[in-house]
């Protein structure tokens, strides 16, 4: 024990001293944010530029309705006294005046079709918006002369379908509200576990490559057994892992319990303060540990042994695409169905145990499972790690001691029998 | 069977369609120093690489203290490879601690002897510096270091000095001898003919992954002992030319006669007397490492590996 405790110190304090490490912590989480900045930026720009919008109402009857419409829903809408010529609004729009302009006339009213002119055809949701704020104000046109106005306004404000979520527990908006941060929880965590077990898993089999190639590990294989080693190794790079993700988690914990107060304060108008009630909770946190562990010790152990059967670092290169494709292939499948529902074959997919970290975890949170199936991944889990444990062991005891050429898949099932 | 630290019995390892060591026996009493010698590609990493049970050998038996080197008897043993096997990225003295706790050490303890053998080698000002700074005899010592750092049974050093300039050489060779006093039993490899004639009691001489000779290296050169006598002296020559021996080169100062047996040594002193020349040496020459190893290993020893053999000082 206290030779696995000294390789573990080693390996630990050499990493975390590393600028790699210091750099990694600090740049992983500010890329993140700064990506997310920065298409919120660019989005906010790209709308901002086009919101100069104008109309002309050759009917003379909606316009002023219409704009005020329009405006409501944020854009600036410049009504145009219908005897400017069209050519006018054109060369205006040809110099990036304007974004583009409509056009409304009487056959808006009686069938209500009508125009929008400019360089770019309009976004779907733009002309979604445009098409009810146009019909809306025609339709109002007509009803105003009708009998039973009040009747059919109402029927058409109605059009709308209330969702009543299925909960046993608790019902109405806080349901609402738990299954949206289920699906937050689980999309982040999903990706947390993913990004971390394939960074971790190199780290591990980089360290492996290094001691071997430098023949460091057939000096220190005279003192320590090969399990001992492996296992220092692989509890070191997890510890420091554990502390990357505990500064990301920490930092993250103080900026949202500190930061989202003061943003909400300056901004009370927005809904950014019931942003809060969509942040994990401690049991989902505490979930996200159990399958970070055995996930990550599931293929640190795989890529230990992946480490140990190389000699090059081409090598490693080709041989460790196996075991990243474990990685990426339950996390595309993820990708698709963010929600952690989509095809319910996929629920048993996610029972493997390479995939179950990055495929029931969500499902988990997002309460998408029973909760015997997350109890069965995590028997699997366990499972999986021991054999797991087991042949990379003994691939791991025979390989860092072996030089030259990859073994073949052959010759590898021989070194797990003999080892 | 107990006193020997190390018995191979028909020790043979291929690697593919190369044999690297073939057939080979070796014992090594516990306690002495034996140099094993060999021009590069003979073998000799092959066969201490079988001995810490990093290689296992195709056939034969490999002992080390007795029995299988399993992790107990390897753990007794302070090796140092040929390829310098160090963290790089580690500072010097942190290195050590980490090898010394590994082997069983306080903290403290492998703190204080990693500083003492430090300042002994001359390395005290880098023991906070990493590895990879070092130059790459500095990085030879510190590995030393962490070869001896836990005062094992035995040393295993493959081809220590190479390397090494004169001065380290010396040092290391003076601690080698050292832990011998000590009662370690030493094994080390070089290519260094002259080295192992200076530092060894036994020496085996490896050629082509088959074992040429082994034993007491003093046994061994008397045994070898071609019959040739060197004299110097003061005085005109001609008083050796009657002697009647044919076979007479000049070697600087003194005069070598081949094929001389025993018998003849008084004869020739006499003449010398009676020709009143100052007769200042009389030596009964014995070949060198060198030569007995050409003479049994043959020509085709003298290829090109063995240029690099030449390489003493």
């Amino acid at each position: 024990m206290r030779q696995v405790w000294i390789v573990l110190r080693r390996e630990y304090l050499e990493r975390v001293k590393t600028k790699g490490f210091i750099l990694s912590t600090i740049a992983i989480p500010v890329l993140m944010l700064g990506m997310i900045g920065l298409s919120a930026f660019l989005g906010i720009q790209a709308e901002r530029s086009e919101r100069e919008l104008a109309l002309v109402d050759y009917t003379g009857r909606i316009g002023d309705e219409v704009a005020r419409r329009v405006q409501s829903y944020g854009y600036s809408m410049e009504l145009v006294d219908r005897v400017v010529a069209l050519d006018e609004l054109d060369r205006r729009v040809l110099e990036d005046e304007l974004e583009g302009y409509l056009v409304i006339d009487d056959l808006t009213l009686s069938e209500g079709v009508f125009a929008y002119r400019g360089k770019d055809s309009p976004s779907a949701l733009r002309r979604a918006l445009f098409e009810s704020a146009v019909v809306e104000t025609a339709l109002e046109l007509h009803l105003s002369t009708m009998e039973s106005a009040g009747t059919v306004r109402a029927l058409i404000e109605g059009g709308q379908l209330d969702y009543e979520s299925v909960v046993e527990s608790t019902g109405g908006e806080g349901a609402e509200v738990a299954r949206i941060r289920g699906i937050a929880t689980g999309f982040a965590g999903a990706f947390l576990l993913y990004l971390t077990m394939i960074l971790y898993g190199q780290y591990v089999l980089r360290s492996v490559l290094d001691e071997k190639r430098n023949r460091v590990v057939e000096v220190v294989i005279s003192s320590v057994t090969p399990w001992r080693l492996m296992l220092g190794k692989v509890l070191g790079v997890g510890s420091m892992g554990l502390t990357q993700v505990g500064i990301w988690a920490g930092s993250g914990a103080v900026l949202a319990l500190f930061g989202i107060p003061f943003i909400a304060a300056q901004f009370p108008s927005t809904e950014l303060g019931g942003f809060l009630q969509y942040l994990p909770g401690a049991g989902d946190i505490a979930l996200l540990a159990v399958y970070f562990l055995l996930g990550y010790f599931l293929f640190a152990a795989l890529f230990a042994a992946v480490g140990a059967m190389c000699s090059t670092e081409e090598d490693a290169q080709q041989a460790q695409f196996p075991l990243v494709m474990l990685l990426v292939v339950p996390f595309i499948m993820q990708m698709t169905t963010i929600e952690g529902g989509g095809f319910a074959w996929m629920d048993w997919v996610a029972l493997f145990p390479y995939f179950s970290p990055v495929m029931m975890f969500p499902r988990a949170v997002a309460g998408a499972v029973p909760w015997w199936m997350v109890a069965l991944s995590l028997v699997f889990m366990a499972l999986a790690l021991v054999g797991t444990a087991w042949v990379a062991g003994r691939i791991y005891r025979v390989g860092i001691l072996m030089q030259g050429k990859r073994p073949t898949l052959r010759e590898l099932v021989r070194w797990v029998r003999t080892a | 069977m107990t006193e020997l630290a190390v018995r191979l019995s028909g020790v043979t390892k291929s690697f593919g369609s190369h044999t690297a060591v073939s057939d080979f026996d070796l014992d090594i009493p516990r306690g002495a120093i034996v140099g094993l010698l060999g021009p590069n590609g003979s073998g000799k990493t092959t066969m201490i690489r079988m001995i810490m049970a990093i290689l296992l050998p195709d056939r034969g038996t490999v002992d080390l203290f007795g029995g299988f080197p399993d992790f107990a008897r390897r753990s007794r043993v302070g090796y140092l490879p040929e390829e310098r096997g160090v963290y790089e990225k580690m500072k010097v003295l942190e290195q050590l601690v980490f090898l010394g706790e590994l082997r069983g050490l306080t903290r403290q303890m492998a703190r204080s002897r990693a500083g003492h053998w430090l300042e002994r080698l001359g390395l005290a000002e880098w023991s906070g510096k990493k590895v990879q700074e070092l130059s790459k005899g500095m990085q030879q010592k510190v590995q030393f270091i962490g070869t001896v750092l836990h005062d094992p049974d035995m040393l295993i050093l493959d081809e220590p000095f190479s390397g090494l300039d004169p001065i380290n050489q010396d040092v290391l060779e003076a601690i080698v001898r050292e832990e011998r006093e000590r009662g370690k039993t030493i094994l080390f490899s070089t290519h260094l003919m002259e080295q192992a004639e200076r530092l060894c009691e036994r020496v085996c001489l490896i050629s082509r992954s088959r074992k040429v000779l082994d034993g007491d290296l003093k046994k061994l050169k008397r045994r070898e002992r071609s019959g040739a006598v060197a004299v110097e002296f003061e005085g005109d020559d001609r008083w050796l030319m009657r002697l009647g021996i044919r076979d007479i080169e000049r070697v600087d100062d003194a005069h070598h006669l081949s094929a001389v047996d025993q018998a003849q040594y008084d004869a020739i002193l006499a003449a010398a007397m009676e020709a009143g020349v100052a007769l200042r040496r009389f030596e009964v020459l014995e070949p060198s490492l060198r030569e007995i190893f050409v003479r049994h290993a043959g020509e085709q020893a003298e290829e090109p590996p063995m240029a690099a053999m030449g390489g003493g000082r």
